[in-house]
């Protein structure tokens, strides 16, 4: 940690980008100062991370927006969503096994293409999970009034917000105290999910064959046109923003050269496959017409078509664990990507601070938590799920960039473990696909996306316009 | 003194080094006859990247590692020390342990000076490294008791007589070795029992059975109960497996 001040490289509060990590091996990275850090997450932990991040959305929020959208061509957004994410993952991934550093898709730009670009995605990237987070949050609050309501207890709409709230900062704390083995019960509830989803869609796509149940009319593909599609996975995107949260522990995995890219393209094939299937299943069970009646828990009815009272319950509760499982992974990548970035010195050091009692990041927790809770009391997050996503994509462009800048002109530090093969076409298709599903979002998200982003390179030339970070290790 | 040593032993100290946690002087004038790794570690929650409380952390943790070393130095031994910011305690101990070739590790608890030391064999253990490291540490005036506990199929009068053996094949006069063999069906709260009469205690790793999945380590549950500290003995490299 270099504590003299070199001449420019410092915000505006004197403090200089922290150099954290100088040698890396498979189990540790040595600082300069020669400590260890201990690398503890293996292949399902990066595997969890990814997956939990993103089934909260996909199944258990927007099968009937999406199906009310697109009808059956909703499967068609997400197969569409699925091949933009494996576009980006790829690069990503070797990006991931060149920079095995926390931080993610903030830290790979910032190195590849400055300080600036680096700045406007490691902020963007902070709010657009705060709002990702009220997203999942809200889709909790959904389906714990389902659950009420199924349960008999007369429920309207109004509790959502409040269940989400009183959720949210239930999360929150969890965290700031440093609850012990968070990750180890992360990892079973995905393993469960997966494991009730599997069986769900199994059974749902017998019927849908006509092999079991009742034969099913078969849909008209596209009854809106072919525009929806795209429309609706710029929309449905949002649930594809977990496998880059896996880059924002790089720092932490083991093997990272080998579990890096298997978790990030390993979660993204395995949601994909989940969310591409539940949407036939469920608009063959129920069509997209009713589908799209039911809202945010369209997919529980799907359940109660197909597996009648206990099917319904099953989904309930398994859509109460994603949704919870999704908004606490975005808590902790929130947290992380404050974290990232202040270490640089594009945010004060000061947000970076741990807690003396439980050695959490406070500071940064409190910089997700907080905001979050403010978003879901005002409502409109499905118009911020579009903007997170929006950031997101940003950011998944600029990795490709990233990776097609470093590739043209190799560093001599420049040493992936893993390297996309046919990168220049892989990135440059990943790149344009990215930008291009911004093009389809709704105009009030692109503008608060713009916004989001004028004002993090406003506050990068305000505060830290000093700070270089291109090819800082 | 005439002491002919295998192969000279290597502890592994572990310290959770920010929660205060030290070596007591006569326990590093015990060790201090082999070779000493100083292993400080902190323990981070899951929520909080390691290298983020590295950040905040290395100048303290590098600096109590350092004061623990000195107690080293007073002790007339030089160690090397190790700082690690770690998720998982027993990941980092097991993979320093290997890469240092550590003999054994100690498992610290309060002791005054060590005259009496437990060897405790209560299942297959590595002799020749037992006897490298019990004979290097009580190269002193130490008295020595191999204590087998016979627990079912395990021969620990065998086991016991093998172990006195090799220590005397090391050059420990055999006046200073006791030997005892006893049933016993619950080894861990015997020699729990028992560990007040001595200062400090030597025993195996002990494989992982179902039982100690769930009460953890035979090891750790002794450094538990016991007031004197524990020096466990891995096996050796392509002996047992140690993982």
């Amino acid at each position: 940690m270099g504590t003299e001040h070199t001449g420019g490289n410092v915000n505006r509060a004197g403090e200089e980008p922290a150099v954290v990590a100088e040698a890396v091996t498979d189990e540790a990275s040595v600082t300069g100062e020669g400590t260890e850090l201990e690398r503890s997450i293996g292949l399902v932990g990066g595997l969890s991370i990814g997956i939990g991040t993103m089934i909260g959305a996909g199944i258990f929020v927007f099968p009937g927006l999406a199906a009310g959208r697109a009808g059956l061509g909703a499967a068609g957004s997400f197969a569409l969503g699925a091949v933009i994410a494996l576009l980006v993952a790829l690069p990503a991934s070797e990006l991931a096994t060149a920079m095995p550093r926390s931080g993610g898709g903030y830290y790979f730009v910032s190195r590849a293409l400055g300080a600036l670009p680096g700045a406007v995605v490691g902020l963007s990237i902070w709010l657009g999970l705060v709002f990702a987070t009220a997203f999942y949050l809200v889709g909790f609050g959904n389906y714990a009034a389902a659950v009420l309501a199924e349960a008999g207890v007369p429920v309207g709409g109004s509790v959502v917000v409040p269940l989400a709230l009183v959720f949210g900062a239930l999360l929150t704390a969890l965290n700031l105290l440093g609850t012990e083995n968070a990750a180890a019960l992360q990892n079973y509830v995905v393993g469960a999910l997966v494991a009730i989803l599997v069986v769900f869609l199994g059974y749902g796509g017998l019927d849908a064959l006509g092999i079991v149940g009742e034969p099913s009319v078969p849909e008209r593909l596209l009854p809106f046109g072919t525009l929806p599609v795209f429309t609706t996975a710029a929309l449905v995107f949002t649930s594809y923003l977990g496998f880059a949260q896996v880059a924002t522990v790089a720092g932490d995995i083991r093997q990272p050269g080998r579990n890096l890219p298997l978790a990030m393209v390993g979660s993204v094939l395995v949601v994909g496959a989940l969310y591409v299937t539940t949407v036939l299943v469920a608009t063959s069970a129920v069509g997209s017409q009713s589908l799209s009646g039911f809202g945010e828990t369209a997919i529980v009815e799907v359940a109660r078509a197909l597996g009648g009272r206990a099917g319904a319950v099953a989904i309930l509760l398994a859509g109460l664990l994603a949704t919870v499982s999704s908004a606490n992974a975005s808590i902790l990548s929130t947290s992380r990507a404050v974290f990232a970035v202040s270490r640089d010195a594009i945010l004060p050091r000061a947000a970076s601070r741990l807690g003396l009692r439980y050695g959490t990041p406070h500071v940064a927790l409190a910089m997700g938590g907080g905001p979050v809770l403010v978003l879901v009391a005002l409502g409109e997050v499905e118009l911020l799920a579009e903007v997170a996503s929006f950031l997101h994509l940003v950011m998944y462009g600029l990795i490709c960039v990233s990776l097609l800048a470093l590739r043209r002109n190799e560093p001599p530090w420049y040493d992936p473990a893993f390297r996309v093969p046919a990168h220049r076409a892989v990135a440059t298709l990943g790149a344009l696909a990215s930008f291009g599903l911004i093009l389809f979002m709704q105009p009030a998200s692109q503008v608060v996306g713009l916004v989001v982003m004028v004002l993090s390179a406003l506050w990068y030339r305000y505060y830290a316009n000093g700070v270089s970070l291109k090819g800082v290790l | 003194m005439g002491l002919s040593i295998r192969e000279p032993p290597v502890v592994l100290v572990p310290v959770a080094v920010l929660e205060g946690q030290d070596v007591p002087e006569p326990l590093a004038a015990f060790l201090a006859p082999a070779e000493v790794v100083l292993l400080g570690y902190h323990v981070v929650p899951e929520q909080t990247p390691a290298g983020q409380a590295s950040m905040q952390f290395e100048e303290r943790a590098t600096h109590a590692v350092e004061e623990v070393a000195a107690v080293f130095g007073e002790a007339g031994r030089r160690v090397d020390t190790r700082v690690v910011f770690t998720h998982d305690r027993d990941q980092t101990v097991e993979r320093v342990a290997e890469e240092v070739g550590a003999t054994a590790v100690l498992l610290s608890n309060p002791t005054g000076p060590v005259e009496e030391v437990l060897v405790a064999v209560r299942g297959a253990i590595d002799t020749d490294r037992l006897a490298d490291l019990v004979a290097t540490l009580a190269g002193g005036d130490q008295q020595v008791t191999v204590w087998g506990l016979a627990d079912g199929g395990f021969d620990a009068g065998a086991a016991v007589e093998r172990a006195r053996s090799t220590l005397a094949d090391r050059g420990l006069p055999a006046g200073r070795v006791r030997t005892l063999v006893t049933d016993s069906e619950t080894p861990v709260y015997d020699i729990v029992e028992r560990s007040g009469e001595f200062d400090a205690i030597v025993m195996g790793e002990g494989g992982p059975t179902v039982l100690s999945a769930l009460l953890g380590e035979d090891a750790e549950r002794v450094a538990e109960g016991a007031v004197a500290p524990v020096l466990v003995v891995r096996a050796a490299p392509g002996g047992q497996p140690s993982r």
